[in-house]
């Protein structure tokens, strides 16, 4: 069912034909020799690998280092040229005996990513049910307020809004981290999309019933919807378990660090906790990472969920 | 209360409630302060008011301008560099040839590092990108025959460590979103195609590229929001908001220093107005060119 | 008819929220001096370097000892430098978070004591049993209009250090280098000799400028606090430099400046041979660079001849007091104690090996000589009698107190010593185009 553009033509000098026979003939204007389709498969394959190879190579090197001395590391890089004989486990020995605060701040961004998330599907599915389903005064307006917030990046405003924190004496506290992102503009923008497709049968089916305006988004709409909040998860968490500058901003107290926080701390030349660095940043990529492979399916569709619809 | 659960009337709007809230609280009221701010100086919680000697000082200052221009040139290259890669990508794994478990492996290695923070990526990357000649990209410069290069403590160079940065973590997410685009390109248009002759290449060129619009014009606007806000992938892999010549200062990290490091909210204030000003009218006049707001806010 | 899943959803909204609010309540409990049950003082402290840390819970534990009327609990976290700093400027600005007591960085200071009511406690009267024996210069950098808000770890005097094994291969004798001119001309015979670079030129700290500034008699803002860093000392100084960087004695350094984790490795490999740096560095040296024990010898710094000063303090961190706390009285008590007494000053060289600010301990041979102490065992010569040395020499540069230091500091690191060690731009050219931007900056 997929369509058949040309496959790529890397330097203009190794036109790729397609196997299919149904295909009429090829007329690439890369140049005049062919190549059979066993050929050019194994062209697109060594292509691919290669690339997907290059793409892994960061996370290989982070997972070698969490083997090596990490002041050695700091000092001279992340190398190609590793020494076998100084690997060893002593950083996860470090990890998991004497890595002060760092679960804690896994415990805290855990508890910060399920909570925001929560959250989040429920307030930003609430108020996009309210645009998809309605037509009411003043909704041009409002969503193109969506719009515009999709785009104004949230960095620009945050320095006014520290010092409204403050005033509000919310500051140093997770409720604050999450608040302003509850309705967020692009999940809200999301669920519309996908609440639009939803048959207005349903709505009138329970409104003649005699369920309520609220009942039917709960009851009736919800329910039908996990497809999106699935997708909408995956893209929130994300978002949430990497969440750095505005956490930064107002967490004081180290106990409330999230990992991404936490980290970066580590980033000193005065504090002697390479070690724990190197291992720790590459564990705080597991839990995401294991998620992936599980769920790989709802992570592509999750995170490309915005741009699908044309 | 019966009545308003059951009003159709009322029920949008309290539907839509918790966004109007958010709008008011946390955009509404800080950009207003931005705006009484930026004509103030603030020390200490104790504002005078100073008239437009912010924004003077503002026009005048060539770290702000710097960092303009190191923002939008690094949104630009992210634009070139992140649309026709991935799309190319794309179209690669989307050839009916080749091997399915390839492919499959492709899209996953492709699409881990977005799920990479950029802390952890910025720390990963400054370590590749180091000065010293055993370091990775040193290594590999050494292979091409030059070398060794002093990554980050020069211009162009580090903008290449930045940019490799955001091509790690975003080409796999673009590829996807290209190549969802091009599974919804009905396959009649290039069976027609083919029947008129037109070659491959010229299919590409005149059916998917076409057809992708949609995609196109979501992968600019997330590059051209994600090329303004940047901000963490410089601060990582610099070790900080200091950077040679300010070399990695981006908009966002001038706003921190001066809000932040510097203390001078007054300023910083008028720094975000401005900004925020020529967000609008890039964002304005492009959604308006694409024609997104008549589609969507119909 | 509402459902049960409408009050189920409500109840989880509202538990996520109670999480949430319950997790935050938990922390900074401000207000009444935070005394636990048995009777001790609970006091936080914030720094930016582990061995301060390290430092500090020793010094709590001695004052602990003297003291058990008046026990304290330190509770000391340490941030990165430019986290700490930045976290410390927007609880000064709230008014809220903020520690009992806080270590700022001496290039951030000057931020901290604008306006005429500071929010650091004066802690000039906490001072008076000890300020006798003590650096006034020092205690100069942390005051403002006569009161002093912070106190001083060291007197971070420069000196410099010289790998004796690698001038020794070049035939070059460190004790001969006196003056400026014959550190140019030893690091010119060096370089010439093994290739190698001899001196640092630092791009990302501004310490040796300020120190030959002061050699000749310079200023970076003049008597009213209008800046001049086009100033022709500052010119001079520059210029002396960058002389000095075309003749092959000075170079750029991985990482920007010898106090960096690249520099240590690469020192530490041999790649440089002299260190002009405040004494503090010792720490870095004996902390960092294991494979140089033994082959450093300690020297005062280059002098500028018949030169207004001989050397000056370098660096530095003033402990601190915010207003805001609750425990002030105690804190400064025991500030005063933890930076100034005659004990705290032995552990200061004990712990962290830097020039003790009491100078009564520069004559304590017990203390200074003592073959045991792991300092003494990695440097060729001794620490003090370099000090004792160049001590009636030890002169001051009164820009590190202007208010709008910190302004100039950020500027020659991120770009004015750039744009003269890395892009080769005339030393005069590159400050008359900082002053002009600083000036705007400024708004002078």
């Amino acid at each position: 069912m997929a369509a058949q553009p040309p496959t790529t033509v890397r330097g203009g000098s190794a036109p790729q034909e397609s196997g299919t026979g149904s295909t009429p003939p090829d007329r690439t204007t890369a140049g005049p020799r062919r190549l059979s389709p066993r050929a050019a498969t194994w062209i697109q394959s060594g292509f691919l690998l290669l690339i997907a190879a290059i793409a892994l190579v960061p996370l290989v090197a982070i997972f070698i280092g969490t083997f090596q001395d990490g002041n050695d590391v700091i000092r001279r890089g992340m190398t190609f040229d590793v020494d076998v004989s100084t690997l060893s486990l002593d950083n996860y020995v470090l990890l998991f005996t004497d890595s002060g605060p760092y679960f804690r701040w896994f415990a805290n961004t855990l508890l910060l990513t399920v909570a925001q998330v929560a959250g989040t599907l429920l307030v930003s599915s609430f108020v996009a049910y309210g645009f998809a389903m309605y037509h009411f005064k003043g909704k041009t307006l409002s969503f193109i307020m969506v719009l515009l917030l999709i785009t104004v990046p949230f960095e620009m405003l945050m320095l006014p809004l520290y010092v409204q924190v403050n005033d509000m004496g919310l500051a140093d506290t997770y409720l604050i981290i999450v608040l302003p992102f509850l309705a967020a503009a692009v999940t809200i923008f999301f669920f519309r999309q996908y609440f639009l497709g939803i048959p207005k049968e349903i709505l009138e089916a329970g409104r003649v019933d005699g369920v309520t305006e609220f009942g039917i988004f709960f009851r009736l709409v919800l329910p039908i919807s996990k497809p999106a909040m699935a997708a909408m998860a995956i893209l929130n968490g994300m978002l949430c378990w990497n969440n750095f500058l505005w956490p930064l901003l107002v967490l004081r107290t180290p106990e409330k660090f999230t990992l991404p926080i936490g980290l970066n701390t580590l980033l000193t030349p005065y504090g002697n906790n390479y070690e724990l660095l190197i291992i720790g940043a590459f564990f705080s990529l597991i839990p995401i990472l294991i998620l992936f492979l599980a769920f790989q399916r709802f992570f592509i569709e999750g995170i490309t969920a915005g741009a699908v619809k044309g | 209360m019966r009545q308003i659960l059951y009003s159709k009337r009322l029920a949008p709007y309290l539907f839509i409630l918790p966004f109007l809230v958010t709008l008011a609280v946390f955009w509404i009221v800080p950009i207003g302060r931005s705006f009484v701010m930026s004509f103030q100086e603030v020390l200490y919680g104790q504002a005078t008011f100073i008239g437009t000697d912010n924004y003077e000082r503002l026009w005048r200052d060539r770290v702000f301008w710097q960092a303009l221009y190191n923002s939008m040139r690094y949104m630009i290259l992210t634009i070139v560099l992140l649309v026709p890669i991935p799309m190319v990508l794309a179209a690669v794994v989307n050839s009916k040839l080749g091997n399915p478990r390839v492919k499959a492996f492709f899209k996953a290695s492709l699409f881990v590092p977005a799920l990479t923070s950029v802390v952890v990526a910025g720390i990963v990357f400054r370590l590749i990108f180091a000065e010293s000649d055993s370091a990775m990209m040193n290594q590999v410069a050494e292979f091409f025959g030059f070398g060794p290069v002093r990554w980050l403590r020069e211009d162009i160079t580090g903008l290449v460590a930045l940019l490799a940065l955001a091509l790690w973590r975003w080409s796999g997410v673009n590829t996807m979103y290209f190549l969802a685009g091009m599974q919804s390109i009905p396959t009649e248009y290039y069976e027609a195609a083919s029947i008129d002759g037109a070659s491959k290449f010229q299919q590409f060129l005149h059916i998917t590229i076409p057809n992708l619009k949609p995609t196109i014009v979501y992968v600019v606007t997330i590059s051209v929001y994600g090329g303004l806000a940047m901000f963490l992938e410089s601060f990582m892999l610099y070790a900080g908001n200091s950077s040679p010549n300010n070399q990695g200062l981006t908009v966002i990290g001038y706003l921190y220093r001066k809000g932040i490091e510097e203390n001078d909210l007054g300023f910083a204030s008028a720094v975000g107005v401005v900004l925020l000003v020529i967000v609008m009218t890039i964002n304005l006049t492009y959604l308006i060119a694409s024609g997104t707001f008549k589609k969507e806010a119909a | 008819m509402t459902t049960q899943r409408t009050k189920m959803s409500a109840l989880v909204a509202g538990l996520a929220v109670a999480s949430l609010a319950a997790c935050s309540g938990g922390g900074s409990g401000e207000a009444a001096p935070t005394q636990n049950s048995d009777g001790s003082t609970n006091l936080s402290m914030w720094t930016f370097a582990d061995v301060h840390a390290a430092y500090y819970e020793e010094m709590a534990d001695q004052w602990n000892d003297a003291n058990p009327e008046q026990e304290i609990r330190l509770d000391v976290t340490v941030y990165p430098y430019e986290d700490m700093h930045n976290k410390l400027q927007l609880a000064v600005n709230s008014g809220e978070g903020l520690p009992d007591v806080v270590d700022i960085e001496v290039n951030k200071f000057a931020s901290f004591v604008k306006g005429s009511t500071p929010p650091l406690v004066d802690l000039t009267e906490a001072a008076a049993p000890y300020a006798d024996d003590v650096v006034q210069a020092r205690l100069d950098l942390y005051s403002k209009d006569g009161k002093v808000y912070g106190f001083p770890t060291h007197v971070g005097a420069f000196v410099a250090f010289y790998n004796t094994e690698l001038l020794e291969g070049a035939g070059i004798d460190y004790t001969t280098i006196e003056t400026w001119d014959d550190f140019r001309e030893a690091g010119a015979e060096y370089n010439a000799a093994t290739d190698k670079a001899f001196g640092v030129a630092s791009t990302g700290v501004n310490f040796v400028e300020p120190l030959i500034t002061a050699q000749l008699g310079g200023e970076f803002f003049d008597a009213e606090g209008n800046l001049q860093v086009n100033s022709p000392e500052v010119v001079e100084a520059l210029s002396m430099e960058q002389e000095m960087q075309d003749a092959g004695a000075i170079s750029t350094i991985p990482g920007g400046s010898p106090d960096s984790e690249e520099a240590f490795g690469a020192i530490n490999n041999g790649d440089y041979a002299a260190i002009v740096y405040p004494a503090w560095y010792t720490s870095r040296f004996v902390d960092y660079m294991p494979d140089l024990e033994g082959n450093v010898a300690i020297a005062p710094a280059p002098v500028i001849e018949g030169g207004a000063a001989q050397t000056i303090g370098g660096g530095g961190t003033g402990a601190s007091v915010p207003v805001a706390s609750p425990n002030r009285d105690l804190a400064s008590d025991w500030l005063a104690f933890a930076k100034l007494s005659p004990e705290a000053n032995v552990a200061v060289w004990e712990v962290l090996g830097f020039d003790p600010v009491n100078m009564a301990v520069w004559e304590d041979e017990a203390v200074t000589m003592n073959p045991d102490n792991k300092f003494n065992q990695y440097f060729q010569t001794n620490l003090f009698d370099v000090l004792n040395e160049v001590k009636g020499g030890i002169g001051h540069l009164d820009s590190f107190t202007d208010p709008n230091w910190p302004s100039v500091d950020n500027t020659f690191r991120t770009v004015t010593l750039n744009e003269i060690f890395e892009n080769g731009v005339p030393a005069q050219d590159a400050l008359d185009q900082t002053q002009s931007d600083l000036q705007n900056e400024l708004g002078q």
